[in-house]
């Protein structure tokens, strides 16, 4: 990729809140996530405004379904809401199911490398304990062919992702046991990584591994088939700030910080593919294919092209675990293990925090939250302050680049960045 | 410190017993031996463990028994024994002997005592024994009050202290606070001042609405959940009683005439009327004819239950908005500028509040950053110092301070003007604290 895309910095908010029982709308949630995120990363309202003032700048934000869970729309626009130095600066919202957040960054950095705009302030958002968990079960149903694979069904998504399970299991012909126990395991690190992360939504709640094989009884309850409520990623109120530069930019902010352009970490590489919607015909697509999600598979394999880096290249993942099945198909998908034998890598620790490949040590969207439209944003967060040692107790040692997942619907919008220094 | 791998637990058929055993099995992987004044006791105990933190897997790692038949085994074979009974020297420090008799050296001794002296308790044990004693306060309930004081005295060894901290915090997920021995340590002598002091304004207002308008001027936009009577109501009145006559006798501050338990207090405690537990205390819930929920306070001068009123104050409605908006800053400028008794009443005890818990920087912590810790995850309550930042910086607390004619803390008196005084953001958002 010619034309560097630079990371500046960025904030997410504490996932352990619930606003609405703080008596706290959406637009504080953006307040707060804007206000916070601006100050971390140094960017002054005097300077958007100078910015503005010259058409450099714009804002990016990824929302999934505000108009159901906080009934409000055109969330672009909202930013004016938060201070005026915003009046005047272009802004729109974006939206790919759990992917929005990062089709608000793909929007972003493509304004960035055609010189468009220098500067981007990219936010991902949700508000979602609004309504209770079968309401907003189904809302989530319309990152689905609702009609078809959603409606009517309480919490579709888990039977979805459950369904995605039994596909591995049949496919790879996998011990039922042993591939049980290897989803036990993803949850089990998700949570152990998210006790390190301060923002994280489970930071402070018990799981072990036993715990997450104990599926079935009235404190593990089956929601999708074969998964259980410990492989699955919580509701979740949460906002996530990011700040892109291009070149032009970068440089002068560096100048302004007293640092070198080579202090921020650039996105190196994207991909971005959509698979069928249906569920039912991604399976008979990837029939005969050697990764059940070939598409998923495609977007990484795109990510990598672009960056002319490889899976050996790569120190850090953070990964999209709305269930452990799809942070299981994504061992393989970010070429870790062949297809079918995820759970070996698993067994020996590889994507363990002090593994070889580590995969989300944020704890993911298990373990630190999945406020739906955030979560790309949250990604592209973490992976940053990995790659620029600033991710604290979690830091992953000696991280120099990450790969960050990012998916809509069953696996359908698939978005990947892999970002380093 | 040996590694905890048995504990035993004594009183563990009460909720904070129970409650902590579970913690220690779950976080800890430990074997507990669950002890209460009989094994079927106990066995309920074993049941409230597992449904406070909702995993049957811990069941086998939790073993029942009673004081008289299995103490001393239990006792000798744990690396902790964390002591959970009745909060009295009469009733603690016989246990204490049998404790010490039957502990093997190294093993770690605590109380969750909430005010008795820790130095006093741990009389009972030899050198040993008394280097390995502590106070292990933990607050209720303990899955979701991480909270945990951790009480030194003077004979403790500061590896042993440090070692111990470190389990409480990385391995059961405490939020440590490191107190000194002194009366209710950090967060119930901040929290049952605060109580106190407005159970005794409730009185002087008795005739404008009371318990239930120094709850509704003390509610949501003052960085709480619950109302601080409510709080007490909830806690119940006998415990309150205890801990504040224990803080009278005790502490000799500036704030020591607040510790004196209102008269209204002790009658509704000698008939009977607890608080929530008992079915009604400083509040009671009914139901109207029509068949709707109703809550009622007590009237102290009428000395009867009477609806808790809907009150429009115009001030806390604005204060709620700006909170609602997420704009703190802008909430607390209309709670410093309005005008009225009511607004007075609210600066005054947001004034108390931050003189209080940070006069105790240096007597009962060693930083400011604990008594903040203490009461944020203790008792959800926005710690004094995010109030400091809201409020506008030092120069403007300490001028609400000053007005409100109470001793301004060391620690706030040489902050630094432009710093943001809270310092705990990436532990504890102040922000979430605050209800609108």
């Amino acid at each position: 990729m010619k034309d560097a895309v630079y990371v500046l910095g960025g904030e997410q908010t504490d996932f352990q809140r619930n606003w609405t029982k703080e008596g706290k709308t959406f637009m504080s949630l953006f307040r707060e996530a804007v206000q916070d995120g601006l100050e971390k990363v140094g960017l002054t309202p005097d300077e958007i405004k100078k910015l503005n003032k010259q058409n450099r700048i714009g804002v990016f934000v990824g929302n999934f379904d505000a108009e159901q869970y906080a009934v409000q729309g055109h969330l672009g626009a909202f930013l004016t809401e938060v201070d005026p130095c915003f009046f005047g600066v272009p802004g729109a919202r974006y939206e790919a199911a759990c992917a929005s957040g990062s089709v608000a960054l793909d929007a972003a950095q493509t304004k960035l490398r055609s010189k468009d705009y220098d500067v981007a302030i990219v936010v991902g958002m949700e508000i979602m304990k609004t309504v209770s968990s079968s309401v907003g079960g189904d809302f989530l149903g319309t990152a689905a062919y609702y009609d078809k694979e959603a409606k009517g069904v309480q919490f579709p998504f888990p039977k979805l992702f459950g369904k995605l399970a039994d596909v591995l299991l049949e496919r790879y012909k996998l011990d039922e046991k042993r591939y049980m126990g290897a989803l036990a395991e993803i949850s089990r690190i998700n949570y152990a990584n998210a006790k390190r992360n301060p923002k994280a939504q489970t930071r402070s709640w018990f799981m072990n591994n036993e715990h997450a094989n104990s599926r079935g009884g009235e404190f593990n309850m089956a929601v999708g088939g074969r998964l259980a409520i410990t492989d699955c990623s919580q509701v979740t109120d949460g906002a996530a700030l990011v700040v892109l530069a291009n070149k032009n930019y970068a440089e002068e902010f560096a100048k302004k910080k007293g640092t070198k352009l080579s202090a921020y970490p650039k996105i190196k590489g994207w991909g971005h593919r959509v698979a069928p919607i249906t569920f039912e015909a991604k399976v008979a697509e990837s029939k005969g294919d050697k990764w059940v999600l070939p598409w998923t598979r495609q977007t990484v394999k795109d990510a990598f092209d672009r960056s002319g880096l490889n899976t050996k290249d790569i120190d850090v993942f953070e990964t999209h675990d709305c269930f452990t099945s799809s942070e299981y198909a994504a061992i393989s998908a970010f070429g870790i293990t062949q297809p079918g034998k995820e759970h070996e890598a698993i067994e020996d620790g590889v994507i363990d925090f002090h593994g070889k490949k580590p995969i989300n040590p944020s704890g993911g969207l298990i373990g630190a939250g999945h406020p739906v439209g955030a979560s790309g944003v949250r990604m592209m967060l973490d992976i940053y302050k990995q790659v620029t040692g600033t991710a604290g107790d979690y830091q992953v040692e000696g991280a120099k680049n990450g790969l960050m997942l990012n998916i809509g619907g069953s696996a359908t919008t698939n978005y990947v960045f892999v970002v380093g220094k | 410190m040996r590694e905890i791998k048995t504990v035993t637990v004594l009183g563990a058929n009460g909720t904070m017993g129970a409650g902590s055993a579970a913690i220690v099995a779950a976080f800890g992987k430990a074997k507990v031996h669950m002890l209460a004044r009989d094994v079927n006791k106990a066995k309920e105990g074993i049941e409230k463990a597992i449904s406070s933190i909702k995993t049957d897997t811990i069941r086998p790692r939790l073993i029942p028994g009673s004081y008289d038949q299995d103490l001393e085994k239990a006792v000798s074979e744990s690396d902790w024994v964390f002591e959970l009974v009745a909060e009295s020297y009469e009733v603690k420090e016989p246990i204490n002997k049998r404790i010490a008799k039957a502990r093997k050296p190294g093993t770690i001794v605590s109380t969750v005592s909430s005010g008795l002296s820790i130095a006093r308790l741990a009389d009972a044990f030899d050198e040993d024994g008394k280097k390995h004693y502590y106070g292990t306060h933990f607050f209720n309930p303990p899955y979701k009050m991480i909270l945990c004081e951790l009480v030194t005295h003077a004979g403790n060894d500061k590896k042993v202290t440090k070692k111990l901290g470190e389990y409480l915090d990385k391995t059961l997920g405490r939020a440590v606070v490191y107190t000194n021995d002194t009366p209710a340590f950090a967060g119930n002598r901040i929290g049952f001042q605060l109580i106190n002091e407005a159970a005794i304004k409730a009185e002087e207002y008795s005739d404008k609405g009371g318990i239930a308008l120094i709850d509704a001027i003390m509610s949501g936009y003052t960085g709480r959940a619950m109302a601080p009577l409510d709080t007490a109501d909830f806690v119940g009145l006998d415990v309150h009683k205890a801990i504040v006559d224990n803080l009278y006798e005790m502490t000799k501050d500036a704030a020591h005439s607040t510790f004196k338990l209102p008269g209204y207090f002790q009658k509704l405690i000698d008939r009977g009327d607890l608080g929530r537990k008992s079915g009604q205390g400083l509040y009671k819930m009914t139901k109207t004819p029509d068949g709707k929920k109703e809550k009622l306070y007590y009237d102290i001068k009428g000395d009867l239950f009477v609806p808790v009123p809907k009150f429009d104050i115009p001030f806390i409605k604005e204060a709620n908005r700006r909170i609602g908006e997420a704009d703190y800053i802008g909430a607390m400028n209309i709670v410093k500028e309005a005008k009225g008794l009511e607004a007075d009443i609210a600066r005054y005890f947001i004034a108390r509040y931050v003189s209080y818990s940070l006069s105790l920087v240096g007597e009962v912590v060693d930083s400011k950053e604990m008594t903040d810790l203490a009461m944020g995850t203790g008792f959800n309550w926005a710690p004094a110092s995010a109030f400091v930042d809201f409020l506008g910086g030092p120069k403007e607390t300490i001028s609400l301070i000053t007005k409100a004619k109470l001793p301004v803390p060391e620690v706030l008196a040489k902050a630094k003007a432009g710093k943001p005084f809270y310092q705990l953001k990436d532990i504890l958002d102040a922000r979430s604290l605050f209800k609108g």
